[in-house]
């Protein structure tokens, strides 16, 4: 018999309500649910075919210890005994701030509290962070700057479609995510004026009234200065009542987004209220993560300087998340491999296992209760839709075993009484210990704050890049931002769908006429740092002037850009747009 | 055909009837949503009457469901061992499919056992009996009646099983075939002949039900499938129309006429299986080939084989009908809002140039 349980997708920031169908325990299947205020019935293509990676094989089946240059799986006794005595190893050697602690936004609310818990009371450590610290830090950040932390819901997807006007920040906030995509329509279909900020496309597809070709960085300046952005931009911009959608991950650096939050915010002389805003994501629970503390305080370190610092960490604590993918630059991902102590406690085999002293087996999202909280700020509860695999263990079991093992005991507690403390103590918080709010459709929506606070109009950045008959050469973050995601590829649908992006350059058919290329040919791209070569890929779709690489070929990036650059703010490193100049060999 | 009067208080009865001998799916409510579920009691009535119905996806799931093994097998030394699951095999009845979904049926048997057939679906549909409930009403989605999907199925031209029409207090019941004979004779006793005005009766319900659909779909059908055909449309209207499309698949997913799948396969240790599942036109590795290379990789493009395939003359001739019964839910799922309402009504308005002919 199919067995249709209510629950909510666990693959992006946006959280559809859908059922996962189950037969004795194996998932075949998944249909929105209609009532949910997210999808209202539809869902995107990860979310159709999100039954597939309910039965992944690649799963880690049991804990096991790094044996030499290989494994052996051991007993869950015996791997928490070995990580207990690493820890206290640690501990007892360098001091409580020689162990990082990663938490994620493939937790939930309540495991990534636990984990806080856990990183600051039993190991007396403040170096707590995820692996958003390079995408979707920079842009909490800002926004928490902005408009005073807690933000809570700075809009909600169903308003979206009733703004008069919208500004798109990156065509992946409406391509790549459907329920917004669709309210982005249905808000032109009433006829709204969207507008698309975007500098690495050349076409704007028919329902934007406009297409501004600047990168974030850019585009509070232009919309400041330039004189060729027409008037009527700037006058949609400044409808009250305007949507600004963007994608969270690729957001660098913060500042360009207070910039462009005080820039709009003037435009349209917002004295009550502000926008609606989605800071959108490619990971389910990056707002739940962040709300949960899983960020160092003044004192701990940040991702990057745990890793970078020669007084850095010792040792790593990994929960659910493929780590060693998501650093940006080849000198981190050699710091976490030669840490003295890794653990990974996570659902599939990744590249981070690889390389972990200890591995533990955690239960899928689908097999898990517990609350995430959505880029709306909806905090919404999953519902256990498969029965977890005989030897994975709940990161709470886990937790409250190595905290005796450790030596400071943590209260085990169940979910509810988890989310009762943080009613108490996670500002925003308070009413997610409503149980019958958190089990109704809509859930438990985070009361919001919609002023900008004083002084949020930071002062425009300079780095505007100067025009010359060089390139401009950026590092998308597009497909290999969701292709370096466990959950796609173990969907064989959705890893057809996700192609690697190839190390070759994008660059526009124009430009390849004018150098003399096709496809496949070597060119040689220099900026002020070093030089690389690479194939070319004419495209349409590219602007002129543009050189377009995913930002994921880290080595190529690190000739090219040195090391990239630091957001000040954030401790995230990105690398911002450069100019280089590109010859055909 | 046979004609039979069913009172409606004897409904459950021949439920319960039923129930002994086949497992009887009837729409069913799990939160807002309604699905075709085994029943474990008398069914819900407010699902068997002349309102339309329509549980979110059709019933085509349970004879060509979202994903199913075709295959699994272990290895252990030099013994190999094959196991075709044993499907969900049990006689069953399908009780309150709808018009449209019954034609939707039909579509898929051509599909899958015409000119080869497959196994998996054919055990299952073998086993299948649809008592199919006429739409006296339809409702907001509904365009059935320009797809020749329903309301109401005629007996001369579509093939079904039992079909029950809403008269009040009692059903007027058209057996069309052998299988839903052997429903009737559960309890022959329960079964009146109908009175002579009956057939007047059931042509007048028809009438009224066919005039509750808006006017305009109906007429553009023609003209979307006379111009997909001539292949007239301009390029600029599927390109909109494809930017439009997120290539979810969710058209495809609930459409009772699509039965395009994929087969993958998992593999672990010494065993593993191999399975398929819904597949989808709209994705772009649909039809990429090992090269890379993509003949659609092009939004637009997909969208207008889609289109293609669902209404032009040349699959018409081939399959006998339009890939479409109208029961609307493209509509619900569409998070781009180009339904095959949608994407008929801008094609009749899209400007070719030869709008005098039309
Ligand atoms: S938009 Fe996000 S939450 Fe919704 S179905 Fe797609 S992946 Fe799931
Ligand atoms: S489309 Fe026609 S047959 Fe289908 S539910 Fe609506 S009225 Fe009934």
């Amino acid at each position: 018999m199919i067995k249709n349980t209510p629950t909510i997708c666990s693959f992006c920031s946006n959280g559809c309500g859908m059922f996962v169908r189950s037969r004795g325990g194996e998932a075949i299947g998944v249909i929105p649910l209609t009532g949910h205020p997210v999808g209202e019935g539809r869902l995107c293509h990860r979310g159709w075919n999100r039954y597939q990676n309910l039965r992944s094989v690649n799963r880690i089946d049991r804990p096991r210890i790094r044996d030499g240059s290989g494994f052996k799986e051991v007993s869950w006794e015996k791997a928490l005994q070995k990580t207990a005595d690493r820890i206290r190893g640690l501990l007892d050697r360098y001091g409580p701030e020689s162990i990082g602690v990663i938490g994620s936004p493939w937790l939930t609310n309540e495991d990534n509290f636990r984990l806080s818990r856990f990183c600051i009371h039993v190991l007396s450590s403040k170096n707590l962070d995820g692996s958003f610290r390079f995408a979707g830090a920079s842009a909490l950040t800002a926004l928490g700057s902005a408009f005073s932390y807690p933000f809570g819901s700075l809009g909600t997807i169903p308003r979206l479609k009733e703004c008069p006007s919208i500004l798109v920040v990156g065509g992946d906030s409406h391509r790549d995510f459907s329920p917004v995509g669709s309210r982005i329509i249905q808000a032109f279909l009433r006829g709204s004026k969207v507008v698309l900020a975007d500098a690495t496309v050349a076409r704007k597809e028919h329902f934007y009234a406009a297409h501004l070709p600047y990168t974030l960085q850019q585009l509070p300046i232009a919309l400041a200065e330039k004189s060729d952005i027409l008037d009527d931009v700037q006058q949609c911009l400044s409808h009250k009542g305007l949507g600004l959608v963007f994608v969270a991950d690729q957001v660098h650096p913060a500042s360009s987004l207070i910039s462009l939050l005080g820039l709009l915010s003037r435009l349209s002389n917002l004295e009550d209220s502000f926008p609606e805003i989605l800071p959108l994501s490619r990971a389910p629970n990056l707002r739940g993560a962040w709300d949960m503390e899983i960020r160092p305080d003044e004192e701990g370190l940040n991702l990057h300087e745990m890793l970078e610092r020669d007084d850095g960490i010792k040792g790593i604590l990994i929960f659910a998340d493929d780590l060693l993918t998501h650093l940006p630059s080849e000198p981190l991902v050699e710091r976490l491999k030669s840490l003295e102590f890794v653990l990974v406690a996570d659902r599939f085999n990744t590249e981070t296992c690889r390389i972990a002293h200890c591995v533990l087996p955690l239960p899928l999202l689908a097999e898990s209760e517990g609350t995430m909280t959505n880029c709306e700020g909806r905090v919404q509860k999953l519902r256990s839709a498969l029965p977890p695999p005989a030897e994975t263990r709940s990161v709470q079991k886990i937790l409250s075993d190595l905290s005796q093992k450790v030596g400071s005991p943590l209260p085990d507690h169940v979910d509810f009484e988890v989310r009762k403390e943080m009613s108490r103590c996670v500002p925003g918080y308070q009413q997610v210990s409503d149980e019958s709010a958190l089990d109704s459709l809509p859930g438990v929506l985070l009361p919001g704050e919609k002023q900008l606070s004083a002084g949020a109009v930071f002062p425009e950045s300079a780095s505007s890049s100067s025009k010359s008959e060089t390139f401009t050469f950026v590092a998308i973050d597009t497909l290999y931002g969701w292709n370096r995601n466990q959950m796609i590829l173990e969907s064989p649908v959705l890893a057809i769908e996700y192609p690697l992006d190839p190390m070759t350059l994008c660059i526009s058919a124009a430009d390849a006429r004018a150098l003399k290329l096709r496809m496949g040919e070597t060119v040689t791209v220099r900026s002020k740092e070093g030089e690389v070569r690479l194939p070319v890929q004419p495209n349409e779709d590219v602007p002129v002037g543009m050189i377009l690489l995913a930002s994921h070929w880290k080595d190529v990036l690190d000739r090219l850009a040195g090391k990239g650059s630091v957001d000040t703010l954030t401790g995230s490193v990105y690398y911002p747009a450069l100019s280089v100049t590109v010859e055909k060999i | 055909m046979n004609q039979y009067v069913l009172l409606k208080t004897d409904l459950n009865r021949w439920v319960e009837m039923a129930r002994k001998k086949y497992r009887v799916y009837a729409p069913e409510r799990v939160q807002e949503d309604i699905f075709f579920a085994p029943l474990l009691g008398p069914p819900e009535s407010e699902f068997l009457t002349g309102l339309a119905v329509l549980p979110y996806l059709p019933p085509k799931d349970l004879v060509f469901p979202q994903s199913e093994i075709l295959f699994s097998y272990s290895r252990e030394g030099e013994k190999i061992a094959l196991t075709v699951p044993d499907q969900e095999t049990e006689a069953s009845v399908l009780l309150g499919i709808r018009s449209c979904d019954t034609v939707g049926i039909s579509w898929m048997d051509k599909f899958f056992r015409e000119n080869f057939n497959d196994t998996y679906y054919g055990r299952r549909r073998d086993n299948l009996i649809t008592v199919t409930i006429a739409c006296n009403r339809p409702i907001k989605n509904c365009f059935c009646v320009c797809c020749e999907g329903g309301p109401f199925l005629d007996p001369g031209k579509n093939s079904f099983d039992l079909q029950l029409i809403d008269m009040n207090d009692r059903y007027l019941v058209e057996c069309n075939s052998d299988q839903g004979e052997t429903l009737i004779n559960l309890d022959p006793a329960l079964f009146s002949a109908p009175p002579p005005d009956m057939e007047a009766m059931r042509n007048r319900l028809e009438e009224e039900a066919r005039s509750m659909f808006l006017p305009e779909p109906t007429s553009y059908m023609g003209t979307a499938i006379r111009r997909i055909t001539a292949d007239s449309v301009p390029s600029e209207v599927w390109t909109e129309l494809g930017e439009r499309c997120f290539d979810d698949g969710g058209c495809t997913f609930v459409c009772p006429c699509c039965s395009c799948f994929g087969v993958g396969y998992l593999a672990h240790g010494s065993g593993g299986c191999h399975y398929r599942f819904w597949d989808s036109c709209d994705y772009s590795g649909f039809t990429r080939e090992v090269s890379g290379h993509n003949p659609r990789g092009e939004k637009g493009e997909r969208f207008k084989r889609r289109f293609f395939h669902k209404l032009s003359y040349q699959y018409v001739k081939k399959d006998g009908r339009i890939g479409c019964v109208g029961c609307g839910r493209c509509i619900t799922a569409c998070p781009g809002e180009v339904g095959m309402p949608t994407v008929v009504e801008t094609i009749r308005r899209s400007d070719t140039g030869d709008s005098s002919k039309e």
